[in-house]
């Protein structure tokens, strides 16, 4: 990508550890453009959520630490700052899982997103509309116990109360998960809204790669904690690699990207290959 | 006027049997609820709560030797505990954030006997008298009118601890504190991930139930003397926690009272039958009845999703 663009989020040639010893990240490099949707991608254990952590600064309540490499946020270098610090300077990550306050209604789990801010009662009743605005579905639900509504509600009960903190930034860990496809279009639409009305910039993680690119501006994929390929959103979606081996098209089953990257010999004019 | 062959005399002394059993039970309401909050908070078994109760109210009468009058050794007492409190979270509680809970527990195991020694190390060993000014005898009031008896100390007790976890109820519902707390409590990586600070609740928690374990302290404190015993007393709130459930403020609340009634009417009305002594057992057997019939205890809130 334009080096000289104005980058809100810049990893650069991240390793993590896991409890001293095992190593999650070797080489991740990825940046986002301000105002951007860009793309992480990868299997089951590629490393998506701890590069998100390592961005939110999650990773400390894990045991998990960034050994080398650096993270710029908004001119700021991300060392040993809290998540508190980090929702502080406008990072918010939306946990895989969705992980609502499962006893508390859905208002009040929007309600906890604005902990970080001091709002007067009409602020807070200001800011619930902004947010009923675009996530129709969570007014009528408001007064329901988390716990007890769907699985799309608590999806969008977690981005809602996340974007309650007014953040500049959206770290979003595989939303579309264990979601119906109609629904995972309603989240992913949403998330292009508050992309483009609020500015907020996203970081996307997502194993549901079709979607993902079909929304994002930019994408990177990387496996087993290394970056092995990035592009334009369209681009990937129409690379013959990633269709063979995300999209199950390939006859001989599924198999290492980094195999299915090494029988290639050509190298795609807009696609890096690491 | 019999009811059911019942003479009046009788429900009335049944009557207040069980009045007493509620307002026993009131206290031992308060000290589960202590243990409740640190459970929801750090899913930790505060072991050490009983010597909090006893180092709180021991540190009390302390400051009231020393000269300090009531109220200002009172608002001493908080700040010590809140310090205590402090102190514990920083100390213990933080840098052992992530362990698992037989560590915690462990922990909160070697800090009860920090504050069971430091206690006696500071203000000795033998049993103190608290007078509150309030007398351990049946309200002359309730006896003529009513010819119920039961104890001005005991309808104090019930009265303070009813009103301490009312004020607490309200206060988490309807604070922002409060809406952090039981965010903390669902899921501390969540709350973490929208920036609500952990240490500051864990430091509101512990604080919170020093202050409980103060109040506690000192109506149990008034009755049978401010001493060592104190810390097994508080013990009693396994039972309760078992009946109400770990994790539920209500549990804590209603397994209180019910403990406190069935102990009050087992001791009058079946105690005789094997020498007494009764009301230092039943509690457990009940509990262990519960548990073969509620696992998670009357309100245990079944851990509804989480990934
Ligand atoms: N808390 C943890 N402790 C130790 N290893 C972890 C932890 N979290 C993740 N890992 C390991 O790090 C690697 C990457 O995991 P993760 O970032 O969760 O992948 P993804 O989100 O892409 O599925 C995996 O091998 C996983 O087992
Ligand atoms: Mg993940």
């Amino acid at each position: 990508m334009n080096a000289t663009a104005d980058n809100i989020l810049t990893i650069d040639a991240i390793e993590v550890v896991y409890d001293n010893v095992i190593a999650a990240l070797h080489d991740v490099s990825l940046v986002v453009p301000r105002g951007k949707i860009v793309a992480l991608l990868g299997g089951n254990g590629a490393g998506k959520s701890t590069t998100l952590k390592s961005v939110s600064t999650m990773l400390g309540s894990e045991r998990g630490k960034v050994t080398q490499g650096t993270i710029t946020y908004d001119g700021t270098a991300v060392r040993d700052q809290t998540p508190s610090d980090m929702v502080g300077l406008g990072m918010v990550q939306v946990l895989e899982g969705r992980r609502c306050f499962g006893h508390l209604t859905v208002e009040e789990n929007i309600i906890a997103g604005a902990f970080s801010r001091k709002l007067s009662k009409g602020d807070m009743h200001a800011e619930l509309d902004r947010i009923y605005g675009y996530f129709k579905r969570l007014k009528d639900r408001r007064k329901s116990q988390a716990g007890y509504t769907s699985g799309g509600e608590q999806q969008m009960t977690a981005v809602a109360r996340a974007m309650m903190a007014k953040p500049k930034m959206l770290l979003l860990d595989e939303p579309s998960m264990g979601l119906a496809p109609q629904l995972v279009a309603e989240i992913f639409n949403i998330v292009q809204e508050l992309n483009q009305q609020e500015g907020v910039s996203i970081l996307l993680a997502e194993q549901n790669t079709n979607v993902a690119l079909r929304n994002a501006d930019y994408g990177y994929i990387i496996e087993s904690g290394h970056a092995v390929m990035e592009g334009n959103a369209r681009d990937l979606l129409e690379d013959d690699k990633i269709k063979e081996f995300y999209l199950g098209i390939s006859k001989e089953g599924r198999k290492n990207f980094r195999d299915v990257l090494r029988k290639e010999s050509e190298t795609h004019a807009d696609l890096h290959h690491h | 006027m019999p009811i059911w062959g019942w003479p009046m005399t009788e429900i009335l002394f049944f009557f207040e049997v069980v009045l007493a059993g509620l307002l026993a039970g009131t206290m031992y309401s308060l000290v589960a609820l202590g243990f409740v909050l640190i459970y929801k908070a750090s899913a930790t078994f505060n072991f050490a709560q009983g010597a909090m109760v006893f180092f709180a109210v021991l540190s009390f009468v302390g400051f009231m030797e020393l000269g300090l009058p009531f109220v200002l050794a009172f608002l001493v007492t908080i700040l010590l505990m809140i310090a205590v409190g402090y102190a514990t979270e920083r100390l213990v509680i933080e840098p052992l954030t992530g362990q698992s809970e037989d560590t915690m527990l462990m922990a909160t195991i070697g800090l009860a006997f920090v504050l069971q020694g430091l206690a006696q190390a500071v203000w000795g060993v033998e049993v103190r008298r608290l007078d509150l000014g309030i007398p351990d005898f049946p309200i002359p009031w309730l006896a003529d009118n009513l010819g119920i008896f039961v104890s001005a100390l005991d309808v104090t007790a019930g009265v303070v601890a009813g009103v301490l976890i009312i004020v607490l109820s309200l206060l988490f519902r309807f604070t922002k504190m409060g809406l952090g707390l039981r965010a903390v409590a669902d899921d501390p990586g969540a709350a973490a991930s929208i920036g609500i600070p952990l240490k500051n609740i864990m430091l509101l928690v512990w604080s919170t139930a020093g202050i409980v374990a103060l109040v506690t302290g000192m109506m149990w404190g008034a009755r049978a003397g401010v001493q060592f015993a104190l810390v097994d007393l508080a013990l009693k709130a396994l039972p309760v926690l078992i009946i109400g459930g770990f994790s539920s403020i209500p549990g804590a609340i209603v397994g209180g009272l019910i403990i406190g009634v069935v102990e009050k009417t087992l001791e009058v009305y079946v105690g005789p039958y094997f020498g007494g002594g009764i009301e230092g057992w039943a509690p457990y057997v009940l509990a262990i009845l519960f548990l073969l019939w509620r696992p998670e205890g009357l309100f245990g809130e079944k851990i509804i999703r989480r990934v």
